[in-house]
């Protein structure tokens, strides 16, 4: 393998695998707050980058573009705080604890069709505000790098967030015993609702940045979710270093499965990946096995 | 009444709690008739849709058995669904063979696809399951196209099928075998449900704890649920290329998956009709409604499921079958007693001197990280007696039962019980060595009726006698279609302990089984201990905080502190010991 080509896989593979760290961090802080999973965390991310494909047009200039980073953040923290609200209202009342699993899915579902409804089964493409940069001769889109570095702002942000402040102290609580958190007066069902809004900020923003490099269509959202879920359970299931580490592992595999065998094998090579992780060590690298409780 | 098991206040009965077969003769009704009175009518278009829609129900009954009564959430059936009709389409299609062989290899190939589910599904349950399978139905159509030299890629394959068009009676051959098809894994459905075998895989989904503790092997099950779901949908895969002409690969995408899993969730899972509901709404509704509209169909999909979820959470039909039973409720209450086993089976008759063993302990010690659960403790339970286990909170005694019948593993010593080495066995196989096992929350299942809840306890039951028929036939009577939610909360440890005994256990473990019964209950349920130990000569080990009870009943009692055994002795030779006292003086209810 020629050097250029490896720098193609490790640079791209890493820009890939941090937007699927991203994700896996985005799921994680519901995970944590709530046990919930959500289904619909690519679609929301795809979104993030629709937001950017929508106002493209006054997307000019880079100051531009960084002031908008937060603002997709927080439209797509508003959408998932309604989807969050919306997500906890049956678990109030119904001994049914699966059904986010169902809410979670149909979200999904609602955003891909909205998708598929507003720009038909076509692919929309965003170009990118930052120039191009050379790495060992090949030149690279930037967001590969953004996306990266946006992958450790987030991760020390909500590293200081979850230890250092009374209300990230709170969400970080729940994950470890939610009764006791209950009994000790904390607000359960508000502290998940946050976590939602704060799983928006983290998947709003990324989508944003990575939309010059992923395809916003209706059906990609699944991919990312699952690449995300995937990079989530390498790395150990609700932590964030996991993800930090999984993420960029199951990107730089997908870029090397598409250079050796082919694009149309990258999904199957990451279920391949999946479920060996999931038959040789379940609870991830940095996971840990849960006592047994009867 | 000697042979009653239940003694029921006056009241009305209400309604059947299982509605099951009148669900299957609607659903028959509805199937047969909306396939063969196109087809009479001669109308080609509505003959096709409703072909097709009830073919999907076919497939829809499989998820839900494998949804409600396996407990395995797959998203992936669309790949099982599309893996038969595709390997059927490459042979027939490509290679001409006979659509016979074809269809073997298909329902073959469905298996294989179901077992690869399976694999991860023994390691991890739930969402981890879920998003295994969503990523098999993502991957399925991809691969399709990807492998285009075997499977003719994107363009698909096309097969004629003349003789399946024939007429017989005025109806097309394809018609009667896609009704034939649907209605009997319909009744398939109702008949599982019915058998020991259904009852087993229903308790494994439930509470794995609870069919471990009855011999069952959950892993297998789930094995079993994947391999016999795989075969019933693989042979609705069959029927694809018949009724279509032609397979390509988006017509098995994950939009299918998900028409599948959410008609199960929309209909009611669990609900015969079910499927049926959940197929007619999801996809029958859209595609002849929003027919203009082909991009509205996913939204449709989306918000329906959604909607359903928040306003009906047990689907239409379930939500249907709560409000019937709601409206008829039963205002009777049902007091259960084991009068009726205990009474004509006096297999002990005076207490015999307990000399055998029956539990032996040596040197066990179990560790959680740092934490040492269990501590070299030595201990023996003689057969026939009633043997308290006390400490304080957090002392090891639960982690001990867990130990007994295999939830743990010891990290060093041993446990013989029955003469039987047991430390390396799994729970299911220590079940069926006559040891049961009785849960701090009773693990009482509401879908089932209160007969059920005991007869999965026969079920269990590798061949002891533990009552004569006509005792058993009596209570199946007396219980008939009974609901558990008509037991009083403080006798619904009974029903487990009942099970216990009809599963032909003769070493019970209890694990808080005075929890939450009133002072008279704990009065009879002392009564029940001791006919247990002297008139089915049962030897008893309970953990209990309730040292009273504990102190009246036991013959012996060991003390456990810290994972450590502190005292092990007769009841007022323990009460004198000073860690003892401590006990007591301590708050009992902590």
């Amino acid at each position: 393998m020629v050097l250029d080509e490896l720098a193609i896989i490790v640079v791209r593979g890493f820009g890939l695998g941090s937007i699927f760290a991203l994700v896996a961090m985005s799921m994680n802080i519901t995970y944590n707050a709530s046990h919930i999973i959500n289904f619909a965390q690519g679609n929301m991310f795809v979104l993030g980058g629709f937001l950017a494909f929508l106002i493209a047009d006054i997307l000019v200039g880079i100051p531009m573009w960084i002031i908008m980073i937060p603002v997709a953040g927080v439209v797509l923290a508003a959408i998932m705080t309604l989807q969050g609200w919306v997500t906890l209202l049956p678990l109030r009342h119904s001994v049914e604890q699966h059904s986010w699993l169902i809410t979670t899915m149909a979200v999904s579902i609602m955003i891909g069709a909205l998708m598929l409804i507003f720009q038909g089964p076509w692919v929309s493409t965003v170009n990118s505000p930052l120039p191009p940069f050379m790495v060992f001769g090949v030149r690279t889109p930037a967001p590969y790098a953004a996306i990266s570095v946006l992958m450790f702002v987030w991760f020390f942000g909500l590293r200081w967030f979850l230890s250092k402040t009374l209300t990230g102290l709170a969400i970080s609580a729940l994950s470890q015993d939610l009764e006791a958190a209950r009994a000790a007066g904390l607000k359960v069902k508000r502290l998940q609702l946050l976590s939602f809004t704060i799983s928006g900020l983290v998947v709003g923003s990324a989508g944003f940045i990575a939309a010059p490099i992923i395809s916003i269509a209706s059906d990609t959202g699944i991919r990312y979710v699952l690449n995300g879920f995937i990079a989530a359970v390498v790395g150990g299931f609700g932590n964030n270093l996991g993800a930090l580490i999984g993420g960029p592992l199951v990107g730089i595999v997908a870029m090397v499965a598409t250079y050796e065998i082919g694009g149309q094998y990258q999904t199957f090579v990451s279920l391949l990946l999946l479920v060996g992780v999931l038959l040789l060590r379940p609870e991830g690298i940095f996971g840990r096995t849960a006592a047994r409780r009867v | 009444m000697a042979t009653q098991a239940i003694a029921a206040e006056t009241g009305h009965r209400g309604a059947r709690l299982n509605s099951d077969i009148p669900q299957l003769i609607i659903g028959v009704i509805v199937v047969a008739a909306t396939t063969f009175i196109p087809d009479i009518a001669g109308n080609p278009y509505w003959t096709h849709s409703f072909q097709l829609v009830n073919l999907f129900i076919c497939a829809a009954v499989f998820q839900n058995l494998l949804m409600h009564d396996a407990g395995q959430a797959s998203f992936g059936q669309s790949a099982i669904f599309g893996m038969s009709a595709y390997m059927a389409a490459i042979a027939t299609g490509m290679h001409g063979l006979n659509y016979g062989i074809g269809m073997v290899i298909g329902v073959l190939a469905s298996v294989v696809g179901g077992l690869l589910f399976a694999g991860p599904a023994l390691r991890v349950q739930g969402y981890y399951l879920g998003f295994v399978t969503l990523s098999a139905a993502t991957v399925f159509p991809e691969l399709l196209i990807a492998l285009n030299k075997y499977t003719n890629g994107i363009n698909g394959i096309s097969i004629p099928f003349p003789t399946w068009h024939k007429e017989v009676f005025g109806l097309s051959m394809l018609s009667l075998v896609i009704v034939g098809v649907t209605c009997a894994s319909l009744a398939f459905h109702v008949w599982l449900r019915s058998t020991g075998f259904g009852r087993a895989m229903r308790i494994a989904a439930a509470s794995p704890e609870a069919a471990q503790s009855l011999g069952i092997n959950t892993g297998l099950m789930r094995c079993l649920a994947f391999t016999i779901v795989s075969a019933g949908t693989g042979v609705a895969g069959l029927l694809y290329p018949p009724i279509v002409g032609f397979v390509s690969p988006s017509a098995f995408n994950l939009e299918i998956s998900i028409v599948f899993f959410l008609a199960v969730i929309v209909g009611g899972r669990g609900q015969i009709l079910g499927p049926i509901v959940g197929v007619w709404i999801l996809y029958l509704l859209p595609n002849v409604l929003l027919v203009e509209l082909v991009n509205f169909r996913l939204l449709a999909y989306g918000t329906l499921a959604l909607v359903v979820m928040l306003l009906f959470s047990d689907g239409l039909i379930g939500s249907f079958e709560r409000w019937r039973l709601r409206r008829n409720q039963s205002t009777q209450r049902v007091n259960i007693h084991l009068d009726g086993l205990l009474g004509p089976v006096r297999t002990v008759g005076a207490r015999a001197p307990r000399t055998e063993v029956a539990i032996d302990v040596k040197k066990a010690r179990k560790t959680f990280g740092s934490v040492i659960a269990v501590d070299d403790v030595d201990m023996q339970v003689m057969r026939a007696e009633i043997h308290g286990l006390v400490g304080a909170n957090g002392s090891g005694k639960t982690s001990l039962l867990n130990v007994f019948n295999g939830f743990s593993r010891l990290n060093a010593g041993s446990v013989t019980i029955n003469g039987a080495d047991i430390t390396r066995l799994s729970s299911n196989r220590i079940a069926k060595l006559g040891i049961g096992r009785t849960f701090q929350t009773p693990r009482i299942f509401n879908a089932m009726s209160l007969w059920e809840n005991l007869e999965i306890g026969l079920d269990a039951n590798t061949g002891k006698s533990v009552a004569p028929a006509d005792v058993l036939a009596a209570m199946k009577a007396s219980m008939g279609e009974q609901s558990v939610d008509l037991v009083p909360h403080g006798q619904r440890r009974m029903i487990e302990v009942m099970r216990a005994v009809l599963m032909g256990a003769d070493v019970l473990f209890l694990d808080e089984p005075a929890a939450g019964l009133s002072p008279g209950e704990r009065e009879e349920f002392k009564n029940l201990l001791r006919r247990l130990r002297d008139e089915m000569g049962k030897t008893i080990v309970l953990v209990e905080h309730d040292l009273q009870l504990v102190w009246d009943v036991a013959d012996r009692i060991t003390v456990l502190e810290a994972g450590k055994m502190v005292a092990s002795g007769s009841p007022t030779e323990i009460a004198g010991n000073p860690s003892v006292r401590k006990l007591f003086i301590e708050p009992t209810h902590a």
